[in-house]
């Protein structure tokens, strides 16, 4: 079943997902906190959730932070590892859902997620971010719009890649030295 | 109830009950909302609310009585302080409180005490008081959006989440390449997102702000222009600086920052416009802020960034009326001056309350009978919180208005229950750039029998023979006349839960400064009458600073997962953070045989509290970094109880010469591990 339609289509510019904006977290978890009020009635244990890592020395020290939930894969390895087939991707938007009545709880669906996002909840069954399910796409989700610098953006990936874009462009507009911040990750 | 930004909110309402919270997309904030603000649904839904008016027995528990009774007991008790000692004997405070014009009407203009005060001295006394002084105006803003240069001193905007639309507005602009620059000795959550992180030693703000304005002045990168025209005192500030030797030499001997860094800071400072300055806590809490404050306000001033895009604003305030209408002869001018003054603390914004235990126990500088705390509880947020379980047994009259059974409320003789802010009306001004309008309908049902602030008000008026003025059948008739002068309409406004002016540039280019001289002051002759300095100058004389027994600088800090004193018994709050800690650098802890996640013996020379630690870089070696808020001991909320450390008992009551603020970090401590834990 999972996938069946939407690989036919050829491309995956339809598929919802989150873009998240490293440099805009500041770890206030908000989004947290609001994807389990919105969800309060399904939610049991967090579906989403944010990690600060601090390293170095004082007082030379580097962060970060990440919110992190269900990244609704476009080849999701969940689906395949599921083996209640639990699991599977919504036609029109390409979330991935998970159905309680078909799920035991096994975790292989946490084994196989690169981003440790399904978690066991208390009744004992998987849970994990269903994308606001009863909001409509185009509509913000829950930690998106909540989150205070507006770090999480969701919509279709085509989108989502135009606004990484234009995000770019904008310090380029306001940026005299571009080579400045075009320069690798990694550059020493 | 939550925290004093109130930012305008859209509540979701399932059978009476609430169920979601965000932002208002009408208003600045649009739809974002901090973590404590989406959390604060529990407040509708919190088992350990107050639900009943208390008053306290001769045994030392709380009875249950009637709304009638309690505004009687209360009224009576406040006409024979009156008579016997007059209305100044009564002081009112109050901290979380949308509406506080009711009390301030009925305590201040009705009953005619001079004593009614919100939690300032706690709070950003000394930044108000330098804005009042250089601007003339209490409460600046800022316009990120448009700065390019940023420095943000013992601030952290992001940590606290203080204004959100400023906040997402400085990601905005730093995303588009804005410098932000980060005095703290902590790096903060806004000293991760800054291109410059300068780790000071504590307490020394004052001296690379001056030695920044010395450069500034050497190099003559000010702006003549705008310094001629606007800012009073110019000339005597250069002199002042230069002839008192405040160059980036002598201040990095003081701050520990290279003089060539404050060289290049200044520079670049000078240079890069729009700019803006600003800070918070971390100069307040120190006995030296005040001119640290004045000193920063007056660099954004000789670089003629005040005001404009991209600046510290003078925020502009709607035209809200007073709820309560009372003819003028009918106003009661106090005969006796307010406790600030009387204190020797003419200027101070708000009352200096670490003093209030003084004017209750010892009579000075005035006797004090009776004290209200409506959502404020010094018994847990003012230095040496026990002198104030001593002032309240003192009290003929002591009544708290909250929603919780705080730690000021089980001191106090009589209880009563406030509804929370989904429960009640709200009208107020917000806190964005512009003049703003928020207006919140009450969401859901009173819980029990609690009453928003206004019928609170109301009955106590009524007993007191004020009930005339107290007139209104629903809250709208009282918030229909309180906006009448806005210009939008009472049901759109009601309908949108916001109205935004328009955010005015220069705006003392037309209508000058709210000062005496009219201009921007450098020179005060305001503090020079009342026998203080009229230029800022360093002085470490107040300093309270480590010594050989107490080696260790406390520096106080907040969470950002929680409000103060006021989120304790959130759960959705306690599951992220469900105690306070205290922060030490490795290099410190190794030398103490401490590890991450010891307890320790924190003692100060007043007193010691034991604490959980956590070994961590972001600190500057010889602090211990504090984070003040929980520590509830015997009711407030069954989550709330037992949590975390009340670390105020350590703190001596230090108030900040001029302003009246709390010096909180004016304290030493020695440290050392709890074995056996």
């Amino acid at each position: 079943m999972q996938g069946k339609n939407t690989q036919n289509r050829g491309d995956l510019t339809y598929q919802c997902g989150f873009y998240f904006d490293k440099e805009k977290c500041v770890g206030c978890r908000a989004c947290e906190v609001a994807c389990q009020i919105w969800n309060d009635s399904i939610q049991t244990v967090k579906w989403r959730s944010v990690t600060s890592i601090i390293r170095g020395k004082y007082p030379e020290i580097t962060s970060v932070n990440v919110s992190l939930a269900c990244m609704h894969c476009g080849d999701a390895l969940c689906i395949k590892a599921c083996p209640r087939e639990a699991l599977s991707k919504k036609e029109e938007t390409g979330i991935v859902i998970l159905d309680q009545e078909k799920c035991v709880g096994c975790m292989l669906c946490l084994w196989a997620c690169p981003f440790g996002a399904p978690r066991l909840g208390v009744k004992g069954k998987m849970e994990k971010c269903d994308f606001c399910d009863e909001r409509p796409p185009g509509m913000k989700r829950a930690c998106e719009e909540i989150c205070p610098t507006e770090a999480i953006i969701s919509g279709r990936v085509g989108e989502l890649s135009q606004l990484a874009k234009q995000n770019v462009s904008e310090r380029l507009f306001h940026e005299k030295a571009p080579g400045v911040i075009l320069g690798h990750e990694n550059d020493e | 109830m939550i925290c004093p930004w109130h930012c305008a909110t859209e509540v979701f309402v399932r059978d009476d009950k609430v169920i979601y919270t965000r932002g208002n997309e009408n208003a600045a904030n649009k739809s974002t909302r901090c973590v404590k603000g989406v959390a604060s649904v529990h407040l509708a839904r919190d088992p350990d609310r107050l639900l009943h008016p208390m008053k306290r027995n001769t045994k030392g528990n709380f009875d249950r009585i009637s709304w009638d009774d309690a505004f009687s007991i209360i009224a009576e008790r406040l006409q024979k302080i009156k008579d016997q000692d007059g209305p100044e004997a009564v002081a009112y405070f109050w901290h979380l409180d949308s509406n506080p014009m009711f009390s301030f009407q009925l305590f201040t203009q009705l009953y005619g005490t001079p004593n009614w005060s919100g939690h300032g001295a706690a709070c950003d006394q000394d930044r108000r008081l330098a804005s009042l002084t250089v601007y003339g105006h209490p409460l600046p803003t800022k316009d990120f959006l448009h700065s390019r240069f940023v420095m943000l001193w013992g601030a952290d905007p992001f940590g606290s989440n203080e204004s959100l639309f400023e906040n997402r507005e400085l990601m905005t602009v730093l995303k588009r390449g804005a410098k932000l620059v980060v005095v703290d000795p902590v790096r903060t959550r806004t000293a991760e997102r800054a291109h410059l992180w300068l780790p000071i030693k504590p307490g020394t703000d004052g001296a690379l702000a001056l030695a920044m304005a010395y450069r500034i002045v050497e190099t003559q990168s000010y702006d003549q222009a705008f310094c001629e025209k606007y800012v009073y005192g110019f000339e005597q500030f250069a002199e002042h600086i230069q002839s008192k030797g405040y160059t980036p030499e002598w201040a990095e001997g003081i701050t520990g920052i290279a003089r060539e860094t404050i060289i290049d800071l200044a520079d670049e400072f000078a240079r890069t416009k729009p700019a803006v300055m600003d800070g918070l806590k971390g100069l307040v809490n120190y006995s030296n802020g005040l001119d640290a404050f004045r000193t920063i306000y007056i660099l954004n001033a000789i670089t003629a960034n005040v005001d404009g895009p991209g600046n510290l604003i003078l925020k502009e305030i709607a035209p809200l009326g007073m709820p309560i209408q009372i003819p003028e002869e009918e106003m009661v001018t106090p005969g006796r001056p307010g406790l600030s003054e009387a204190m020797g603390y003419p200027l101070a914004p708000d009352i200096p309350t670490q003093l209030l235990p003084r004017a209750v126990i010892e009579k000075e500088p005035y006797p004090v009978k009776a004290a209200f705390f409506h959502i404020i509880n010094p018994a847990m947020s003012d230095p040496n919180t026990r002198l104030f379980e001593e002032m309240m047994s003192k009290l003929e009259l002591s009544v708290t208005i909250d929603l919780y059974m705080t730690e000021i409320a089980q001191l106090s003789e009589i209880v009563l229950p406030g509804a929370s802010c989904y429960e009640e009306a709200q009208v107020r001004e917000g806190l964005w750039s512009g003049p703003q309008v928020i207006l919140a309908p009450p969401a859901i049902s009173c819980r029990g029998e609690s009453k928003p602030i206004y019928e609170i008000m109301k009955g106590l008026a009524q007993k007191l023979g004020y009930g005339k003025y107290f007139e209104w059948d629903t809250w709208e008739d009282w918030a229909r006349r309180t906006t009448e002068n806005l210009p939008v309409s009472f049901e759109e406004l009601k309908e949108k839960g916001v109205w935004q002016g328009e955010l005015r540039y220069h705006k003392f280019k037309e209508e000058g400064f709210q000062t005496p001289s009219g201009k921007i002051e450098a020179f005060s002759e305001t503090f020079q009458t009342n026998g203080y300095e009229p230029l800022p100058v360093f002085t470490e004389a107040e300093r309270v600073k480590p010594d050989s027994e107490y080696p260790f600088q406390l520096v106080n800090g907040k969470m950002q997962f929680h409000c103060n004193v006021h989120t304790q018994n959130n759960p959705y709050l306690m599951q992220i953070e469900g105690e306070n800690w205290a922060e030490l650098n490795p290099k410190d802890a190794d030398g103490l045989g401490i590890s991450d996640g010891d307890r320790i013996e924190v003692a100060s020379p007043l007193a010691k509290a034991s604490i959980s630690v956590r070994v961590r870089d972001e600190v500057q070696p010889g602090l211990l970094k504090v984070i003040h808020g929980h520590g509830f001991g015997r009711r407030f909320g069954s989550i709330a109880r037992g949590k975390g450390t009340h670390i105020n008992p350590i703190f001596d009551t230090r108030v900040n010469p001029v302003s009246g603020g709390i010096g909180y970090n004016e304290c030493k401590v020695k440290i050392r591990k709890i074995e056996g834990i």
